[in-house]
């Protein structure tokens, strides 16, 4: 029976209009535990890290290097391990 | 700096039987005010006080020091920003790293204040560009303070004066943990400035020193930035420490085998 249930990985809220991908720290097929860092955002002055909501394998990435994002944009996907 | 006390006999412990609400956690800063520190200490020390942070929200940390001359390369940042060749920059001695952090390229040089606070911005209900706003504001009050009038620039932060970037800011969040923070210029040799266009600006960087009226010294920056932190992020008490935690005396060896 598949159980796996396949959930976003979404941009948080992070206060700022001029948000850009900059990169993915994890490759699709790769196992991640929840909290792990899986992408990283660049806004004005910062980085931040995007931390994987569930652990699971990543199974698409719907975003790339240099491409502006906005807030709750879904920037890959993970399936979740149950 | 302290706690209102008045507030403080009001709030109750969580599990008592008064509202988990009323409940406001002590947010104590631990500051280093270091000297010279070179970049890879920097980094190493770094990591460990946003490894605890990490695990302990409330509290707070915030190094204070300056970097021998080096080159570092943010996000935003490029080589095309050097104008020495890469040949030129070695002759010199002068690294350059690539540093994942926000803001473009800088040049660290004595006389400059680092300011690396670290703090969990949930704890403190921040958003990342909220923590940039506010440092930002840190800034224009520590300019103000030597009689100048500050300009945030809040899509290249930092802060202008007389038309010159006079502070860097560049951080990063980890684990929702702030690192590395803001550079302010207060009486180095100018001169390096016109071979790294600091945050891609066309001019070179300048100084409090340069601009101020006003007698400018290095340690008064380093103790008003870190006043100005505390009252921006509303910490209730601070420790102070002037050397890094591992820099203490180190075990020697007191005797030598000898040769039978």
């Amino acid at each position: 029976m598949n159980d796996s249930r396949y959930v976003p990985i979404a941009v948080p809220e992070l206060g700022s209009s001029s948000i850009r991908f900059s990169l993915w720290h994890v490759a699709v097929g790769d196992a991640v535990v929840e909290g792990d860092r899986v992408a990283e955002l660049v806004i004005p002055g910062a980085v931040f890290d995007v931390s994987a909501p569930v652990s699971g394998t990543l199974v698409a990435r719907a975003a790339q290097p240099g491409d502006t994002v906005v807030v709750r944009q879904v920037i890959g996907t993970l399936r979740e391990d149950r | 700096m302290d706690r209102d006390e008045s507030n403080c006999a009001e709030n109750t412990l969580p599990g008592d039987s008064a509202p988990l609400a009323a409940y406001a956690p002590l947010r104590p800063l631990t500051a280093y005010l270091l000297g010279p520190v070179d970049f890879d200490t920097l980094a190493a020390f770094q990591r460990r006080l946003v490894y605890e942070v990490s695990g302990d929200r409330d509290r707070g940390a915030v190094i204070v020091c300056d970097h021998p001359v080096s080159i570092t390369i943010g996000r935003d940042g490029s080589v095309a920003h050097i104008r020495p060749s890469a040949e030129q920059l070695a002759l010199r001695g002068w690294p350059v790293r690539w540093v994942a952090r926000g803001g473009g390229t800088m040049l660290h040089v004595p006389g400059q204040v680092t300011c690396y606070p670290i703090l969990a911005l949930d704890a403190f209900q921040l958003t990342a560009g909220r923590f940039v706003k506010e440092l930002l504001a840190v800034a224009v009050d520590l300019v103000s303070e030597f009689g100048l009038t500050g300009i945030a620039d809040d899509q290249c932060p930092g802060v202008m004066v007389a038309g010159r970037r006079l502070v860097h800011i560049g951080t990063a969040i980890r684990r929702g943990v702030t690192c590395y923070g803001l550079i302010v210029n207060v009486n180095p040799d100018l001169a390096p400035f016109w071979d790294v266009r600091c945050d891609g600006a066309s001019l070179p960087m300048t100084s409090l020193a340069r601009e101020s009226p006003r007698r400018v010294r290095i340690t008064t920056v380093r103790q008003r930035l870190v006043e100005l932190l505390v009252a921006r992020f509303g910490f209730d008490r601070m420790s102070v420490f002037h050397t890094l935690p591992t820099s203490g005396p180190q075990a020697r060896h007191h005797a030598f085998s000898h040769g039978s």
